[in-house]
C-alpha cells in the first residue's frame, strides 16, 4: 500500500480497525521509528540531554569553573528580589505587546495590498520578505545601530528640516523603541503567510457579499477577517514564543551590555549576562526554565482564547 | 541563542494550496497545531545553556605538542605576538603554538564557557579583575611549581600575580592609569596642552570646556569618564579611599561615588565631555575608533600601554598627561604601577611543562622581549627591558619615560581586586549613564552603585 493511499483511508476511515489493519499498523510504525531514528537522537542528544542538564542545574549554585552545589529552589527564590531581573520582564513584555501586534498589523496591511493583483507580485513578496531573513542577523542589528545613532542617517534627514534628533538607540527613552522598530520592519514571514491565507478564502463569498451590496470595509470585517483568523492566530503563537526568545538585537544594538540604563535588557539577555558573564549559570538555568513557563503560559491562554475568535470553516 | 521558528511556519500553508475547502480547514487546523508543538519545542531549546565539550586534541599526528594561547587586543598586539610565537616555535621546534584572540568584551564569556566545558586554552593572559575569580576557584596552574625563572622580575610585578592558591599569574607589562592628549585639537582649538605636573581636576574641568567651546560641533575637550572603574580608583585614591582593601572588601562609601559622579555632571553640564547619548554610543566603539583616535576629544582616559595602539589609529602623535590632582601636586596624583595584564596557564592542561616554558620564554627570552616590545606595558624582566630599549619605537620610548617618571610620585600599590570584580566596571558603566541621563541622583545612584557591587564581591 502506498503511503498515500495510507493517508487516505486513515483520513476517510468511520469505523473501528480490524485485527489484520492493526498488525500492518504496528509494522508501519515501526518502520517509521527507524525512519525517525536520526532525528530522534539528535532530539536526544542535542535537545532534550541539555534541558535536563540546564533543569538541574537550575537547582544548583553552579559558577561554571567549579563543580556545581545543589541548593534547592534558591535561585528561584532569588527571581523574586532581583529588580534587574524585575527590568528585564518588563522590557521583554514591553517588546512582545507592543511589537507583535505592530508587526502583525503591518504584514496584514502589506499582505492585503499585494493580494490585490500587483503586476510583479513575486518581486515585490521577496523584496518585502527579504527583512525577515537579514532582521535577526548580526549585520543588521550593527546597521540598524549606524542608521538610528546621534549622527546616523534618521538625524541627518532630520537635520535637514531643522529637528535635532536624540541619539535613538543611546538615549534610554528611545533605545527600546528603535528595537522594536528593527522587529516590526522584519515582517516577511508574517505576510507571506498571510498572503498565502488569503488566497485560500473562496471567491465566491466577495462576489456574493457585493451582490448583496457590501463595502470593502464590510468586506475585510465580514469576510476576510472571519476566514483568515486561523492564521492571524497561527502568526500570533509563533511570534509571541519567537519575540520571548529575542536575543540578537538587543545584544548587537546595545553592545551586549543592555543598555543605556538597561533599558534593552531583555530577558535573555540578562539570562546571558548572569550564565556567561557573571559565573552564575545556576541563576541563568533558573532563569531559562521560568522564561519557559512564561512562553507556555502565553501560549495556553492563547490557545484557550483562540475558541472565541478563531473561526475553522468545518 | 534564539530559535527563528518563522522557517518552519512557511511550509505547512504554502504546501496546502489545493483541494476542497472542508478538507483543507481541517488539515490547516491539524497543521497549525503542530507547528504550534513545533514552536514550544523551539521555545523549549533555549534552555540549553549549559555546554557540552570534549577536551582539546593535545598531540598532533607528527607528535609535536600543540598548546592553544588565548589572549584579547587589537591587530597591532595580534602581529607582535604572532612574532614571539614564531620566535618560540623556531627554537622549540616540537612545540606548537595555536592562538586564539579577539575582542575584551567577548574574551570573558569565552573563557568562562571555555573553562566550564573543560576546554580551556593552555595559556591565558589573565586581567587582575578575574585573576582572584579564576584561581581562587582552582582554574589556573601554580605557575611556581614549574621551570620558569622569576628572579629578574620587578618584585611588585611579581607579587601582583600571587595569591593563596600560589603563583597563578606572571605580569606581562607593568602600566599605569594615564590621561591622554591628542595635540591635533588643542592646536586646532588654539588651546595649550596643560602642565600635567601641577594640574587640578578644576584645570582639567576649565580646559575641556575651552576646548569644546572653540572646537567645531561634536568635538569635545575630553572624554566622559565613568565607563570603567580604572578613573573611579585614582578619584578615591586621591580622597584617601580606595577601590578595595585588603580583606576584598569595597573601600568606599555611595557618597564617595557620588561625588566622583557630581563632578562628573559639573563637566557635562559646562561640556566639557559629550552629551550622555554620545557618552554611551562611545563606549561601545573600539579603541581605534575611539573618540581620541579619530580626533572627536582632546583628552581621555586610557592605559598608559594602549598609547602606540592609539597613535598609530590617531595617526598622529598624542602626549601622556599624569593624572590632575586635588591640590596640583603630582605626587598628590597617587598613580600606582599595575600589572596590565598575566600570563597563566589552565590548571587542566595536559602538557604543564610545555606551557610554563613558553611562559618562561615571554617573561625572559630577548627574544620575545624585541618582538612584544611595550604593547602590553613596560617590561617587568629589567635584563629584557634594557636588552629591548635600544628597539623600542618612538612611541613606545614615550610610554617607558613615562612610567619611569612617575616612579618617585607613585601611592601605595592598591589592593588585589577579589573576586567577582569583574561585576564592578559594568556597574558602574550602567549607574554612570543612570546618572547622565538625569534618571536617577548621584546620591541614590551612589547608593544602588554600592549596594550591587558589595553583592558582586561577596
Amino acid at each position: 500500500m502506498s503511503a498515500i493511499g495510507e493517508l487516505s483511508t486513515i483520513t476517510r476511515r468511520k469505523g473501528p480497525m480490524t485485527k489484520e489493519e492493526k498488525k500492518a499498523n504496528g509494522r508501519d510504525n515501526k518502520a517509521a521509528y527507524v525512519f525517525l531514528l536520526p532525528w530522534l537522537l539528535g532530539l536526544a542528544v542535542i535537545t532534550v540531554g541539555p534541558m535536563l542538564m540546564s533543569l538541574y542545574l537550575s537547582f544548583t549554585d553552579y559558577n561554571l569553573l567549579q563543580p556545581p552545589e545543589w541548593v534547592g529552589l534558591d535561585n528561584f527564590v532569588r527571581m523574586f528580589g532581583d529588580a534587574r531581573l524585575h527590568n528585564s520582564l518588563r522590557v521583554t513584555f514591553t517588546y512582545v505587546l507592543v511589537g507583535v501586534p505592530l508587526q502583525l498589523a503591518v504584514a496584514l496591511v502589506i499582505a492585503l495590498v499585494l493580494d490585490k493583483g500587483l503586476r510583479g507580485l513575486p518581486f515585490y513578496r521577496s523584496i518585502f520578505y527579504l527583512p525577515s531573513l537579514l532582521g535577526g542577523s548580526v549585520a543588521v542589528a550593527i546597521l540598524w545601530k549606524q542608521i538610528f545613532g546621534t549622527t546616523g542617517l534618521v538625524n541627518q534627514v532630520l537635520a535637514m528640516v531643522g529637528i535635532e534628533g536624540p541619539g535613538w538607540i543611546s538615549d534610554p527613552n528611545t533605545a527600546l523603541g528603535s528595537i522594536i522598530l528593527l522587529h516590526v520592519w522584519t515582517f516577511g514571514s508574517p505576510m507571506i503567510i498571510f498572503l498565502a491565507g488569503l488566497r485560500q478564502i473562496p471567491v465566491m463569498y466577495y462576489e456574493a457579499a457585493k451582490v448583496d451590496g457590501a463595502t470593502t470595509l464590510q468586506q475585510f470585517w465580514r469576510i476576510t477577517l472571519p476566514m483568515l483568523s486561523p492564521i492571524i492566530f497561527f502568526n500570533l503563537v509563533l511570534q509571541i514564543i519567537g519575540s520571548f526568545q529575542s536575543f540578537t538585537q538587543a545584544f548587537i544594538v546595545s553592545g551586549g551590555n543592555g543598555g543605556p540604563s538597561d533599558s534593552t535588557m531583555f530577558f535573555t539577555l540578562y539570562l546571558y549576562q548572569k550564565g556567561f558573564g557573571q559565573f552564575d549559570m545556576g541563576y541563568a538555568s533558573a532563569m531559562a526554565w521560568f522564561l519557559l513557563v512564561i512562553i507556555g503560559v502565553f501560549t495556553a491562554i492563547n490557545f484557550i482564547a483562540s475558541k472565541y475568535w478563531v473561526f475553522y470553516d468545518d | 541563542m534564539p530559535v527563528n521558528p518563522q522557517g518552519e511556519a512557511v511550509a505547512p500553508v504554502a504546501t496546502s494550496t489545493t483541494g476542497a475547502a472542508q478538507v483543507k480547514a481541517r488539515r490547516t487546523r491539524r497543521k497549525l497545531r503542530a507547528s504550534a508543538l513545533v514552536a514550544a519545542t523551539a521555545a523549549a531549546v533555549l534552555a540549553l545553556t549549559a555546554c557540552g565539550g570534549g577536551g582539546s586534541e593535545a598531540k598532533s599526528a607528527d607528535g609535536k605538542v600543540e598548546l592553544r594561547f588565548a589572549w584579547w587586543g587589537g591587530d597591532k598586539r595580534a602581529q607582535v605576538t604572532q612574532a614571539a610565537i614564531a620566535a618560540f616555535e623556531a627554537e622549540n621546534p616540537n612545540i606548537k603554538i595555536k592562538p586564539e584572540y579577539g575582542d575584551w568584551s567577548g574574551y570573558w564569556d569565552k573563557l568562562a564557557t571555555q573553562v566550564a566545558a573543560n576546554d580551556a586554552p593552555d595559556i591565558i593572559q589573565m586581567d587582575e579583575k578575574y585573576i582572584t575569580e579564576y584561581s581562587t576557584r582552582g582554574a589556573l596552574l601554580d605557575l611556581s611549581k614549574y621551570d620558569i625563572d622569576t628572579s629578574k622580575l620587578d618584585q611588585a610585578a611579581l607579587d601582583a600575580g600571587k595569591g593563596e592558591k600560589g603563583l597563578t599569574g606572571i605580569a606581562a607589562g607593568i602600566n599605569a592609569a594615564t590621561i591622554l592628549a591628542n595635540p591635533a585639537v588643542f592646536q586646532a582649538a588654539g588651546v595649550a596642552l596643560p602642565d600635567d605636573k601641577t594640574w587640578t581636576w578644576e584645570d582639567f574641568e576649565r580646559i575641556s570646556a575651552e576646548v569644546t567651546a572653540k572646537s567645531p560641533k561634536g568635538t569635545y575637550g575630553a572624554a566622559a569618564y565613568g565607563t570603567d572603574e580604572a578613573s573611579l580608583g585614582v578619584w578615591l585614591r586621591q580622597n584617601g579611599k580606595s577601590l578595595y582593601t585588603d580583606d576584598g572588601k569595597l573601600g568606599f562609601e555611595p557618597s564617595d561615588i557620588a561625588e566622583w559622579w557630581s563632578f562628573l555632571k559639573e563637566l557635562s553640564e559646562k561640556k566639557a565631555v559629550p552629551s550622555a547619548s554620545e557618552v554611551v554610543e562611545a563606549e561601545a566603539a573600539p579603541l581605534d575608533q575611539s573618540g581620541l583616535a579619530t580626533g572627536k576629544n582632546g583628552l581621555a582616559f586610557w592605559w598608559s600601554n594602549q598609547l602606540p595602539a592609539l597613535e598609530k589609529a590617531a595617526g598622529g602623535e598624542l602626549q601622556i598627561l599624569r593624572f590632575p590632582s586635588k591640590t596640583g601636586k603630582a605626587a598628590d596624583a597617587k598613580l600606582w604601577y599595575k600589572a596590565s595584564q598575566f600570563w597563566s596557564a589552565s590548571s587542566r592542561t595536559k602538557h604543564p611543562e610545555e606551557t610554563a616554558k613558553f611562559i618562561n620564554f615571554l617573561t625572559n627570552n630577548v627574544k620575545a622581549g624585541e618582538a612584544l616590545l611595550a604593547d602590553r606595558g613596560v617590561y617587568p624582566n629589567s635584563e629584557v627591558r634594557e636588552a629591548i630599549a635600544p628597539k623600542l619605537a618612538k612611541a613606545d620610548v614615550k610610554v617607558v619615560d613615562f612610567i619611569d617618571q612617575i616612579k618617585g610620585e607613585l601611592g601605595e600599590a592598591p589592593a588585589a581586586p577579589p573576586k567577582g570584580a569583574g561585576a564592578i566596571q559594568e556597574i558602574v558603566k550602567r549607574y554612570t549613564s543612570e546618572v547622565l541621563f538625569d534618571r536617577l541622583s548621584t546620591e541614590e545612584a551612589g547608593k544602588k552603585a554600592v549596594d550591587e557591587m558589595k553583592s558582586a564581591i561577596s
